[in-house]
Order: C-alpha cells, then structure tokens, then sequence
C-alpha cells in the first residue's frame, strides 16, 4: 500500500431543470442529472486525486479502490504539502431544501417565466427572452479522520433579457435574481419591464468620453471591485505562489480607513456553503478591515503553507469532480455612512457606474477591469445624460486609496465566479466614491 | 462503451416518441499540476456524457447524464421536455443515413496517456522558461485526454469519432510583471513546449517597468490570444443562426450586405489541415462542409444546426455542437480569415499580448472597452518599450470593416486559426 497521510471523499449527486423562452416560445425545457465523487489522497509528498463517476458512498470495496488509485498518483507527486489541523465547524442551516419547490410543476413554472418575458415587450423591444433553472445537490463528504458531513442546497435563478432596435441601431439589457433556496418568479414580474425600459433607453445612451476621472460604483458593480480586486488576490493559493500584490501587505494599511471587505461563506447569499470541498464550515473572514489587510482565505493546504496567523480554512470549493481551489463566496464591501445624494454632491463631476457585465483581475500585476451595464454622467452633482458601454480599470492598491465615500445601504448580486471551475458567488456593496479612476469608454472622437 | 446499450435507449425512445437521439462522449485524462517547479499533484479522470433528444409531434425534449444509471431518468425527462416544448415549424426530422466524407479524427494514435508523458512535457517547457532566468515559474500544468463519441439515432445512423487532446499552460512572475502562455492541439507534434516556457517567462521579464503612454488613437496589432477571445467571439456570436432568428444579432437583416472590408472572408473550415478540431459530421450527424460566412465583405450565410435551419426555413450548415443540458449550441468548427497580409509589427504601432475583461464586451452591439497586459510599444518587427497601463475601446464590428490586416502566420484554436492582426487608429486611453 502506498503510504497515506491523509485522504477525503466528496460526492456530489444533483439534477438540475431548466427552461429557456425566446420571443415568446418554449425553446427548451427540461432536467439533466450530475453524479461525481472526487476521492483525495494526500501522499507522502503531494497531492493524487481521483474522480470516478458513478459513485457510491456506501460500497466500500469501490472506495478502496478508488483511495488506492489516487494513493499511487500521489506518489508521483514531489512537492511537500501538509493540511493545518483545523476545526469542522457547525454548517450554518438556511431554507436551501425547498422541497415544494421541487415538487411543482414543470408547466407552471413555464407559465410564470412566460408571464416575465411578457412584462418585456414593451414598445421598441424587438426581441426577449427569459430562462429559468433549479438545480438540486447532495454533497456527502468524509474523510480519514472519521468525520462526515452531508448537505442539500438548491440555487434557483432567472435571467429575462430585451433587445431594443432603432433603425440601425441596437441596444441589450438584462435582469437577473438567484438565490440559495426557492423563488417565486411572480414576486419579481416588474423586473420584465423594468429590463426592457433599460435597454430602450440605452438607444438615446452617449459612449462616454475615456480618461481618469472620478467614478460612484452602484452596489452591483462596486461588488464586482470587492471580489474582483480584493477577493481574488486575497486567495491563499495566490499569496502562497507569491502572485498576489496583496501578499507582502499583511497588517499593512492598503486603502482607505473606510474600507473594510468581508467573505463569508455562511452568509445567505448564492454563494453559500454549508462546509467547504474539505468539509470545513466557515464564517465571516474580514479581508481588509479599516483599509487594512487583516486576513486571507484559505484552504487547509494554503493555511499550513502560508501560516496559521495569516486566515482562516473553510473558503475551498470545487465543482463535482474536481479539485478544491481557495475561492470566494459572498463578498462584499462594507456598509458605510453616506447617503446618496451626499455621494453625488461630493463627486461633483464624473461618472455613475450601474450594474455589471463582467470583470477580470491580475493579481500578481494587481491590475482589475470590469464593464458596467451603463452608467450615467454626474454634472455638479447631479446625474444628466446616460451612458453606455462603461467600463473602469485600475491598480488594486491605488483605488483602494481612492475610496473616499461609502453608502448606507449595501445590496448584493449573484452569479459565476471562474478559475479553471465555475462556482455560484454573490458579491455587493453600498454605493462607493473613487476619487480617480480609470473609464474606459469609445466616447473620445 | 459496453455498460451504455445505446440499442437499448434508441428502442425504448422510439416507443415513447417519433424519434430518438443519443449522442455518448467518453473520455478519460490525466493531468499534472506543477509549483515550485515540480509535481504538486496528479489527477486522474474517466468519465462520459450522455445526451438524449426525443422529438414527439414536432417539438424537441431534451435531456444529459454524467451518471450512466441515471439514463432511465433521462429519458423520462427528454420525454416530458418535449410535452412542454414549442412545436418546430418546418421541422424534417432527426438527420437520416447519408453519406460521410472519409476524412481523419483529431485523434493522436500515438498518445500515451501516462504521468510520465506529462512529466516530460513540463520539463520541456520549464526548459524553454530557462532562456529568461529572472522569471519566476510559479504554476504549470499539462492535460492529456483521450476519448470517443457515438452518435445514433431512430433514424438508423450511427457515427463515430475519436479525439485526443493534449493542454499546455505555463505562467510567470518577473518582479511584479507576469506572463502566461498557453496551447493545444490533438497531435504531440503540433506543440512546442519549449517555445511555451520561453514565451511565457520572455513576457513576464520583458513587460517589467513600464512606461505610461499617451491617450489617443494607435494603430494597435492584436496577438492571436486576443483576436480569438475578442474579435472573432464576438463575430461568431453574431452570425449564430439562433442568435439571428430570435433577433439578437446586429447581422439579423443583413445577409447579402456588405459588413466587412472588401478584402475581407471569413470561412469555416471543418476540415482545415491546420485546424485543431476536424469534424467530418456534427453532433447531429449532419455532414460538415467548408463554406463562406463572409466573402469578400459580404455577409454570405449563417451557422444553423438542424433546428434553428427549421426555424429560419433554410438548410443546416451542420455546426451544431452539444451543450450540458442536451440541447445542441451552434458554432464554427475552424474559422479562418483572409485579409491583406503584412509583417504586422514592421510599421509603428501597440502591440498588446493579452487583454484583461474580453468577456465583457458587448456581444450585440460589438463594443468594448479593455486593460492591456503584456503590452509593448513596437516597430521594425521588434517590441521596443513595454507599456505600463492602457485601456482599448472600440468597436468589433468596425473593426472588421476597416482596413486590418494579418500576419501570415495562424495559431489553431479550438474553433479557428487565427492571425495576429493590425487595427489602424484604435483609441487608446
């Protein structure tokens, strides 16, 4: 038998129902079904791993055999890895079951998705589309050490988008609501419209002129500069290989005092993790804490690696089948004390970001990007003309510092976070002052 | 694939619907993960896809499996999708028994799927890595994957494929500065390890420091990285047969128009010697042609797969491919362009290796606004001074109608072969 330090299993069994409307027809409808266990051995170096699918938890001669595939993999691997001795934790439990919700039908959750894509047919709209997926997944889990954990937690989403058209010119918006646990699409028809008049409006939108100036990040994108810019380079995997600007900042003050950005996995949010890919419950990690780097995200690997001072385990997740990667969950930038109107008046004259279509970041450069879904130009203190196809980029440790303003009132919003696996996130924030930042626009003519 | 019956599925489809489809994907693959220059783990992966179409009174159900106990329940679900589904106007039925050019798979006979194999791999490109000594490696990776696909259906075809896929990457740090580069291809004699590490570490070391450049309009040459993840997503984004007939294309009403350069054609070609990805049959069994998407500047078809063809009232130009849920996504098998040639790099211009936020450009309406990585000041063929921090905006689609050229050389893709390309007066912020 090849020696065994350690070793995991993680089984992940799900289904998950979608229905997809184009123009006001079923395009698609219907379940797929996922089965994959992940069987880890930690060697006498590094780290073998086997994914084997089907699985069965309870047949133990295939399990043996799966350790033992894995075992001889680990042997080839020569890089010395150890795993901190960490508590479990208690999984925080939130309605993530939803039981009714499974057992509804197929055609009335059509109907109602239906009835949202109407709500977006509104004049000018030339074409729509709704989509809708729940999905459903069991996470068994146990290790060596005897321990065992078991979950089951449904995501359920909708997404309904609208193109505008204007003679030759064509315009593109989109809505979207996940969360962990049941959703009623009827709660959220007038996202419909709402969609819709947002893409006609863009029709009359400017592109806004490029250059540095200053910018108000709307929750939703200012989320995206708390996982994107923050997050990211605060994963254990990144400061260990030393590619995170991040790295070297532990203690060091990096931003504004009125920054602090938080992960927290047990948080309500679509990101949501009752245990971690090793089996670890966590909760709130504060990343920067008054503009302070205060702690990083870790797995049990990273943790040992890196040092039992610099975090916290409990943020691996991977997707069925596959490797456990230090990743986010729900992030989010603090609440802070101004309102609105006072955010405005202090920029005086820039940009209003709303909304995200994306972001991307080097951590190792400490360079981010990230698209808002439109924007508007802030004119002594007022929103005036809007703006489309705004994007902003910058350095991490720079537009930290340029956070002068935070808002009452934080929001989340859901969706994919990649790195090599896709897993579900949330990300939010109040709304954000920068006093310079990078807008990247095709306005300059 | 003896533990699927696929005879079994096919028949027990046919008795609950008018016709039945199974498309099986098996594949097994190994993959090192190197840090600190050495193995840091190994990861072994077997596993299939299974995909179930049913057509009853015209509509489609569709439904897909990783689990091959789950088929029973698949089926069941294809069939209820298909109760649920809209019925397809003009709709001819799941593809019949036809004639499929001989041709080669992408598949490497030759590929021992092996820790050993990958080992060497790494080696090679840590190798290439050593020509800039002052980089850093920090993380490298090889995958070696070896499978087949069956696709069968009520209407007696039954189509297979082989393929074999090997994955390169490598990325590293040189005082702040990073580089990465990465490949793949199905054949072992197609990828050069070496010249991966020694491009990635050149990147890292070379892109140190830095200088701010001014904001206006450059010409700007894009590496192949950045034409594939911009320009031509965007482009096959537009000309996707669904995205046309549901009104989400800005080429929707523009067949027969011009929409690029004159001196411009874009083709797919299945069957490219150099293309990574060869297809004699799509994932519907419906024979691959090479055909002109653009020629000349002229908008000249669509990609359709058999059901937005119905749809559209027009035939399937057979680029239909297999999405995780069942349904089929439509996409070219190797777009190619032709533009006037040039040494891209021999006039003045930005050349920029990589883009940071390609995927946020707008997919309707072409534009964009991204950070430059790797990006260098260039002329007479050379990269002269790296630049600091740069954003570019434009717009795709106008892009393709100016006067771009490219390089003579092409990288293979999965799904193209693609040029590095000059763009004239591009803004830069």
């Amino acid at each position: 038998m090849d020696k065994i330090r350690y070793y995991d299993i993680r089984c992940v069994n799900g289904d998950t129902t979608s229905i997809q409307i184009e123009n006001g027809e079923i395009e698609n409808a219907g379940s797929s079904y996922y089965g994959k266990a992940l069987v880890r051995v930690l060697g006498e170096n590094g780290w073998g791993y086997c994914c084997v699918s089907p699985f069965d938890m309870d047949d133990e001669k295939a399990k043996t055999a799966a350790i033992e595939r894995a075992a001889r993999s680990a042997k080839l691997a020569s890089v010395k890895a150890d795993i901190a001795d960490v508590p479990y934790g208690t999984p925080r439990s939130w309605n993530a079951a939803a039981k009714e919700q499974a057992e509804r039908p197929l055609e009335e959750k059509a109907a109602d998705l239906l009835l949202l894509e109407k709500a977006a047919c509104i004049d000018d709209i030339a074409a729509t589309s709704a989509r809708y997926a729940e999905q459903y997944q069991t996470v068994f889990f146990e290790d060596c050490n005897g321990y065992e954990a078991q979950s089951s937690v449904c995501r359920t989403l909708f997404t309904v988008s609208a193109v505008a058209v204007s003679g030759a010119d064509m315009q593109m918006n989109y809505e979207q609501e996940a969360v962990v646990g049941p959703l009623r699409i009827t709660d959220y028809i007038n996202k419909g419209e709402l969609c819709a008049k947002t893409a006609v409006d863009l029709l009359s939108a400017s592109a806004v002129p490029g250059g540095k100036m200053p910018a108000v990040l709307d929750p939703a994108i200012g989320g995206v500069f708390a996982h994107e810019a923050v997050g990211h380079a605060s994963e254990g995997d990144q400061i260990r290989d030393g590619v995170s600007v991040l790295g070297d900042k532990l203690g060091q003050q990096v931003g504004s005092k009125l920054v602090t950005i938080i992960d927290d996995p047990s948080m309500h949010g679509y990101g949501y993790e009752p245990f971690d890919a090793e089996g670890v419950a966590a909760g709130p990690v504060e990343l920067i804490k008054n503009g302070v780097v205060n702690q990083f995200m870790h797995s049990r690997e990273t943790l040992a690696a890196v040092g039992l001072e610099t975090g916290e385990a409990g943020h691996a997740r991977a997707e069925p089948g596959m490797n456990p990667l230090v990743r986010m969950s729900n992030t989010y930038i603090k609440e802070g004390d101004a309102s609105y109107e006072e955010i405005l008046e202090t920029c005086r004259n820039g940009v209003l970001l709303i909304g995200s279509r994306g972001g991307q970041v080097d951590p190792g450069r400490g360079v981010f990007q990230f698209n808002a879904k439109y924007g508007y130009l802030i004119e002594n203190g007022d929103t005036t003309r809007m703006l489309r196809d705004v994007s902003l980029s910058g350095d991490i440790l720079s537009v930290l510092h340029n956070i002068a303003l935070c808002g009452k009132e934080r929001r989340m919003s859901s969706g994919m976070c990649g790195k090599g696996q896709a897993v579900p996130v949330s990300d939010g924030a109040p709304h954000v002052y920068l006093t310079e930042a990078t807008v990247g626009g095709a306005g300059n003519e | 694939m003896s533990e699927i019956d696929i005879d079994a599925i096919l028949r027990q489809g046919k008795s609950l619907a008018d016709e039945v489809e199974v498309y099986v994907s098996r594949y097994e693959d190994l993959s090192l993960e190197q840090r600190q220059m050495a193995v840091s783990s190994v990861f072994e992966h077997a596993g299939q896809n299974i995909y179930i179409r049913v057509v009853k009174d015209g509509k489609i159900g569709v439904s897909a499996t990783s689990d091959p106990t789950r088929i029973a329940d698949c089926m069941k679900a294809a069939v209820s999708s298909a109760n649920l589904s809209d019925a397809i106007a003009g709709w001819d039925g799941l593809s019949r028994k036809t004639e499929i050019a001989n041709g080669p798979d992408p598949f490497d006979e030759s590929l021992e799927i092996s820790a050993d194999v990958a080992s060497e791999y790494l080696e090679r490109m840590n190798a290439g890595a050593e020509t800039y000594k002052e980089a850093r490696v920090v993380t490298a990776g090889v995958t070696l994957l070896k499978g087949a696909s069956i696709l069968a259906n009520s209407n007696g075809v039954w189509l297979e494929r082989k393929f074999t896929d090997i994955s390169l990457g490598i990325d590293a740090i040189c005082e702040g500065s990073t580089g990465y580069d990465g490949d793949s291809a199905p054949f072992a004699s197609r990828l050069n390890p070496e010249k991966i590490g020694e491009q990635t570490a050149f990147y890292a070391t070379a892109s140190r420091g830095g200088e701010m450049i001014e904001s206006k309009k450059y010409d700007v040459v894009f590496s192949e990285n950045v034409v594939d993840s911009l320009v031509l997503e965007l482009f096959s984004d537009a000309v996707n047969g669904r995205n046309v007939i549901t009104g989400k294309s800005i080429y929707a009403n523009a067949l027969g128009e011009m929409v690029a350069n004159p001196k411009i054609s874009l083709t797919d070609s299945p069957m490219a010697e150099a293309g990574d990805s060869w297809r004699r049959f799509d994932t519907e069994g419906t024979p691959t042609k090479q055909f002109d998407i653009v020629r000349d500047g002229v908008l000249t078809s669509f990609l359709y797969d058999k059901k937005t063809a119905a749809q559209a009232k027009t035939q399937t130009t057979g680029n239909a491919l297999r999405a995780g849920n069942g349904t089929t996504t439509i996409s070219p098998h190797c777009l190619t362009i032709s533009a006037p040639t040039e040494d891209v790099l021999s006039r003045p211009c930005l050349f920029v290796k990589e883009v940071i936020g390609a995927h946020t450009a707008n997919p309707l309406t072409g534009e964009f606004s991204v950070e430059v990585a790797n990006a260098f000041l260039a002329e007479g063929g050379k990269l002269l001074r790296p630049v600091k921090k740069a954003m570019l905006a434009g717009n795709v689609f106008d892009i393709l109608k100016g006067d771009i050229t490219i390089s003579e050389t092409a990288k293979a893709f999965s799904g193209a072969l693609v040029p590095q390309m000059r763009i004239p007066d591009l803004q830069v912020i």
